[in-house]
């Protein structure tokens, strides 16, 4: 199981510096929020999501998604398609980073209005229930959501309604610039959302095994038809802001050399008699496994034209130019 | 052999209660949700009997989360669900613009069609009844400038119906205003099941001299100063434009280019709104065929006030349609007619 985490994470950081990378040098359209040093969290949700669940990612989930893809789909490179904006990734290039979904691999998209879908996973959560399905429906949120009305909406309502849903709160220490505890009346978002009276539980989400285990503990509370479940991973963001790092230098060292989710893992699988030349093939694999997304993205044609108008409505077409 | 259909006198309540229940009726996956719809019937009754029909898992009361209400439509369409919301006032739409705007409108566009938001929001809006300045807005203005978003607005019993019938029936997300003060008028109404096409307006009455655009409550009232103004030998065309958004140009610029004359009312003040855009379509498509300028009735720019005194100078009436109506008249001839 924990190799098998180790891979997933390896393929999350290799996604996530080889797009940067593409950024940097112009390649890829728009804005770059990465998961880098969230590997751990992303790679035990995804350990756990079935096709047949349901999960809202946050603008930060390329690696969630590219799982999924990669698992449910069978072609993860429709992802990085899409942060490209060509015609092969999962939207056609209509969405890109912050509005990628496929709802056969249970991705029901992201929303740039960060925790817009707190409320839309209620719906999902809702139709479940009604429907009589043991479904999960997930909304991975950042800890700045939590100031957002809908996230007390949706947890107030996932409350009185008892629906499958799963609240996976990654709290990576900042919205944008602003410290949690800055943000919040808790920098503990799990305090806040006790109050709504439904399974709380907080971990270290830089410990793959730790949070691997609290996913499932989450998945069988919902599965089991015993209500929402709110699950608080502790985590740590690389990414600085767009004019560059801004956090105190002891605090940068601790989360990228000492609390790295990889270099955690790496030192467990070391004692389990993993050797290095073992651990750096996964991570030579992923390089070149990313490496050819990169290719097929940057090969695959534009979108068509005709896309700028088409689907605007269901019922209705709007003329092209 | 045809059969006329049983028509009845009702209130446009009524009717839109029997659209909900048919439809209810009909699709195993509509459902109803909202503030108070349930066990008390919706603010205005128009949920009345469907909670001890349906039951409260299909027709659902919730806290005051109208974001949460509108998330959870979308969310449960996403899978197939078919939801109708009731947000009690069209002014709390404010509380859950985001997910109308950038959630339920952009939807079916931005996943590349991969997701259908088939879901319909009833809203109660407009002025006339003393509710002041956050019960009484006419919004339509606030949601033209969204693509993806139908907004229909029926002026009658028979259009209500068939038109909610419609938007249930829809695979997009439909803002079905409903006007306040025309919730107790009364009119025909076909029994049973059947719809009005959404995206097309009707020729409420036919006429040769001047065509009067309106929707809503501006509709009995362009009626009501068509009326008055054929007593002095005027023949007034009035469109009711039933679907605001997208909304009927071939109707309105085919009248327009017989008459010559247009008149544009709208109950919502006049800057960026849907009077705007009526006569700027009809001033582009018909220009060589006008007598003369569109003319505008309008509310006033201002909030609307809760004094019965105020409220009157505010919104427009039938004194205002009878005016402008003068007004296009006075226009010089084209030679047409």
């Amino acid at each position: 199981m924990l190799s098998s985490l180790y891979h997933d994470m390896w393929l999350i950081r290799a996604f996530e510096q080889g797009l940067e990378s593409e950024f940097e040098k112009g390649n890829v359209p728009g804005m770059l929020h990465t998961g880098l040093g969230q590997e751990a969290t992303q790679a035990a949700l995804a350990a756990h999501l079935e096709a047949t669940d349901t999960y809202f990612p946050d603008h930060r989930c390329h690696g969630i998604n590219a799982l999924a893809q990669q698992r449910h789909r069978g072609d993860g490179r429709r992802i990085m398609a899409e942060l490209f904006g060509r015609s092969t990734g999962v939207c056609g290039g209509k969405g890109g980073s912050l509005h990628s979904a496929d709802p056969l691999a249970g991705n029901f998209g992201d929303n740039a209005i960060e925790g817009s879908y707190m409320a839309t996973v209620l719906g999902v959560a809702l139709a479940a229930k009604m429907r009589g399905e043991a479904k999960v429906a997930c909304a991975v949120i950042g800890d700045g959501t939590v100031g957002r009305g809908e996230f007390h909406e949706s947890l107030n309502m996932s409350a009185i309604w008892e629906l499958p849903t799963l609240y996976a709160c990654v709290n990576n220490g900042y919205a944008i610039h602003t410290p949690v505890g800055k943000g919040h009346a808790s920098a503990d978002i799990i305090d806040l959302a006790r109050g709504y009276g439904f399974a709380c539980e907080q971990v270290d989400g830089n410990d793959v095994v730790a949070s691997h285990d609290a996913v499932g503990r989450a998945f069988e509370h919902i599965r089991g038809g015993r209500g929402p479940f709110f699950l608080e991973f502790k985590t740590w963001r690389w990414q600085g802001v767009f004019s560059g790092e801004f956090r105190p230098a002891e605090e940068v060292k601790y989360w990228r050399e000492q609390h790295d989710p990889i270099l955690m893992a790496a030192d467990r699988l070391r004692e389990m008699g993993w050797t290095e030349e073992r651990l750096d093939e996964v991570e030579n694999e992923s390089r070149r496994t990313i490496a050819a997304w990169i290719e097929f993205a940057k090969q695959s044609p534009a979108p068509d034209p005709a896309k700028a108008t088409s689907d605007v409505y269901v019922g209705f077409t709007v003329e092209a130019p | 052999m045809t059969t006329e259909p049983v028509v009845k006198k009702r209130t446009m309540i009524k009717a839109l209660n029997e659209a909900l229940d048919i439809g209810m009726e009909i699709f195993p996956e509509m459902f109803l949700i909202g503030e108070d719809i349930g066990e008390m019937g919706g603010d205005f009754g128009v949920t009345r009997k469907l909670w001890s029909k349906y039951g409260g898992e299909r027709v659902r009361d919730t806290p005051l989360s109208e974001a949460a209400i509108i998330g959870a439509c979308v969310g449960s369409a996403m899978v197939g669900m078919r939801p109708v919301a009731e947000i009690m006032f069209a002014d709390f739409l404010g509380e859950c613009y985001d997910q109308i705007v950038n959630n339920a409108a952009k939807l079916h566009y931005m996943f590349d069609g991969q997701f259908k938001a088939s879901l319909v929001i009833r809203t109660a809006c407009g002025g006339g009844f003393g509710g002041g300045p956050h019960h009484s807005q006419s919004v339509e203005g606030w949601f033209l400038n969204v693509p993806g978003l139908v907004i229909v607005a029926p002026s009658n019993p028979a259009d209500a119906k068939g038109l909610l019938l419609a938007s249930i029936e829809s695979d997009d997300p439909v803002l079905f205003l409903e006007h306040k003060a025309l919730y107790r008028s009364k009119g025909e109404v076909p029994e049973g099941h059947y719809t009005t096409p959404l995206g097309s307006a009707a020729v409420a009455r036919e006429g040769t001299d001047v065509t009067v655009v309106a929707a809503m409550r501006m509709v009995p009232m362009a009626l009501d100063a068509a009326e008055m103004m054929a007593a002095e030998g005027v023949s007034v065309e009035v469109i009711d434009l039933r679907t605001i958004r997208p909304y009927d140009a071939d109707t309105i610029v085919g009248s327009v280019r017989r008459t010559g004359r247009a008149v544009v009312a709208n109950e919502a003040p006049a800057l960026g709104g849907l009077g705007s855009e009526l006569s700027a379509r009809i001033s582009q498509d018909c220009f060589h065929d006008l007598c003369g300028p569109v003319v505008r009735v309008d509310g006033l720019d201002t909030p609307i006030p809760f004094s019965d005194d105020l409220e009157k100078i505010v919104l427009p009436d039938t004194a205002d349609v009878v005016s402008a109506i003068r007004t296009a008249m006075a226009q010089p001839s084209r030679g047409k007619q």
